[in-house]
């Protein structure tokens, strides 16, 4: 075998080592990093418990005034099964949240509005809640029952009351719209159709599509929106932590 | 606690840890580290650094065919918008004036729009300018609208040799009458492109679309171009800004600066929109960002609020 057959052979031994070499380095690469994302689900699930048993203590209390209104929303599927909802709304009220938005695409847990109200204690239909009824220490929890009605039927209504308004006006023909279709206007209008239009802080999602499935849009401007995960699989801890977090954020609103 | 972005769940959940999705992963993180293609070669590894380029590649035929490993064409999305937030954060964090942060932005954009042309996605609508920043300092307000005005000057001919549309939508009262004109002149001149529509939001915000498409009906009946007893969705549709498109409807909306809002933005549209909140600050999103988003949006499970079959 002469000298540059031997080279050959030898080039080739050297690559074929270093494919193999690089080839095991990167399967080790590949096990780190499933390792790390495996003990990082222990550990996130391990702090979730110890948030559930308060022995982290920042969890313990939380500053309220930036969480007003909280919505949740719910895929249809996991709305089907209420007795999740009504242990979610237990650990709100515990938690000490006062105003919660329920919404699923279909009106499902609408519909499921009277067991809801009965079940879990110290709730209320928000329209029929006062000011004292909402303070902190009374451990009280206004519901809102929202579904895709809520939605863009809701500001098509708003937006006929508008243009009713405007087509009868004195002198139409001069009139651009502006004097009639404008944010304020649309909002009043909203409320005049039986709409809430306060928008709520922190929305949080529960199901497997991370999308707020069509909670209404008109509210949801400066919104806060968290995906939680499976409905089935919540946990006290997870919801405490978003709660907290949320209370930690500062949004500049466009500055 | 889980923001709307892979791969922290708030649950433990052990399907997580399906051999498919690792192995999606891995491909990922292969393809962005060691990826060969010239751009990514010319733009540094992804540790802030970008190369400040003149214009924007070509499209080509062939890097068209390629997609990164695990991503599967039929499953991309037609519309991905794009909140681009972040700029100043970014020049903050570097001692640097809030300007160098949005030339950062511009550049990070050319290289989405790139990715976007050549992976097939038929529509990229980005936030540049809301109506709620208008409050912002002058100085910043005028920068910003010189430098988009100045870069859809210079990215121009390129976009329109890559057939790509541009689309500006938004309220342009209070916009530059220059910037005005070249925006004009920009949507005349692209109007026909097919490969890839670019609609840039500038004085946008959704409540104000949604405003602006009631106003907009209300002249039409006024003046007696439609006769109808009441607006409905499908008249509102019609009427807001983003029918520009053939696909008003985004399926993946992307926000960068780990915030985890829509702000304002595409209310009326993104019902069903798959959010994927990203950590980078814009000007460091680029390539390995956009391919997790996209992986992202592929895995998960998408229904539009009916029941399963």
């Amino acid at each position: 075998m002469d000298l540059k057959q031997s080279m050959l052979l030898l080039s080739s031994w050297i690559a074929q080592i270093g494919d193999v070499g690089l080839d095991l380095l990167w399967r080790f690469v590949h096990i780190v990093v499933s390792l790390w994302y495996i003990f990082s689900g222990i550990f996130e699930a391990i702090e979730s418990y110890a948030i559930s048993l308060g022995l982290i203590k920042k969890y313990s209390s939380i500053n309220f005034e930036k969480l007003r209104c909280l919505a949740v929303v719910v895929d249809i599927e996991e709305a089907r099964d209420v007795v999740n909802v009504i242990d979610l709304l237990q650990w709100l009220t515990t938690i000490g949240v006062n105003q919660v938005g329920l919404f699923d695409t279909q009106g499902l847990l609408k519909k499921c509005k009277d067991l809801i109200l009965e079940t879990v204690p110290g709730s209320m239909l928000l329209e029929e809640t006062g000011e004292k009824d909402l303070l902190p220490d009374r451990k009280r929890i206004a519901l809102e029952f929202i579904s895709s009605s809520d939605n863009k039927e809701a500001v098509v209504k708003a937006a006929n009351i508008l243009l009713q308004r405007y087509l009868k006006s004195s002198h139409p023909e001069k009139e651009k719209g502006d004097d009639f279709f404008t944010e304020p206007h649309l909002n009043e209008a909203l409320r005049v159709v039986g709409e809430n239009v306060q928008p709520p802080d922190l929305l949080l999602v529960y199901g497997p599509i991370r999308s707020h499935l069509g909670f209404p849009a008109w509210r949801l401007r400066y919104t806060e929106i968290v995906h939680m995960g499976s409905l089935k699989y919540m946990r006290y801890g997870s919801l405490l932590k978003a709660i907290h977090k949320f209370t930690g954020v500062h949004q500049n609103y466009g500055t | 606690m889980l923001s709307l972005r892979v791969p922290a769940p708030t649950s433990f959940d052990f399907r997580r840890f399906n051999a498919g999705g690792l192995d999606r992963r891995w491909r990922l993180s292969r393809d962005c580290l060691f990826s060969l293609s010239p751009d990514f070669a010319g733009r540094g590894i992804g540790f802030g650094v970008r190369s400040a380029k003149s214009e924007m590649a070509p499209f080509t035929a062939a890097e068209e065919e390629t997609l990164p490993e695990g991503l599967q064409p039929e499953l991309m999305p037609k519309h991905v918008a794009v909140i681009m937030d972040g700029n100043g954060r970014w020049a903050k964090n570097r001692g640097l004036q809030p300007w160098d942060g949005h030339r950062a932005g511009v550049e990070a954009l050319r290289e989405i729009v790139e990715l976007c042309g050549k992976w097939g996605i038929q529509v990229l609508t980005v936030f540049a300018f809301s109506t709620d920043n208008w409050i912002r300092p002058k100085i910043e307000i005028d920068f910003l609208l010189s430098l988009f005005e100045r870069t859809l000057k210079s990215e121009f001919d390129t976009l329109a040799k890559n057939n790509v549309r541009i689309s500006v939508i938004g309220d342009s009262s209070k916009l530059p009458e220059s910037l005005i004109e070249v925006i004009n002149e920009v949507e005349e001149v692209t109007k026909n492109n097919t490969r890839l529509q670019l609609i840039v939001a500038v004085g946008y915000s959704g409540k104000y679309d949604v405003v602006q498409a009631c106003r907009g009906i209300a002249k039409r009946v006024k003046d007696g171009e439609i006769e109808v007893g009441e607006i409905d969705e499908r008249l509102i549709e019609q009427e807001l800004e983003t029918n520009c498109t053939e696909f008003p409807y985004p399926d993946l909306l992307i926000r960068t600066s780990g915030e985890l809002r829509v702000s304002n933005f595409l209310l009326w549209q993104l019902a069903y929109t798959e959010l994927f909140f990203a950590q980078e600050l814009w000007p460091d999103f680029g390539r390995s960002g956009f391919i997790e988003a996209l992986m992202s949006f592929q895995q998960r499970q998408r229904r539009f609020g009916g029941r399963k079959s």
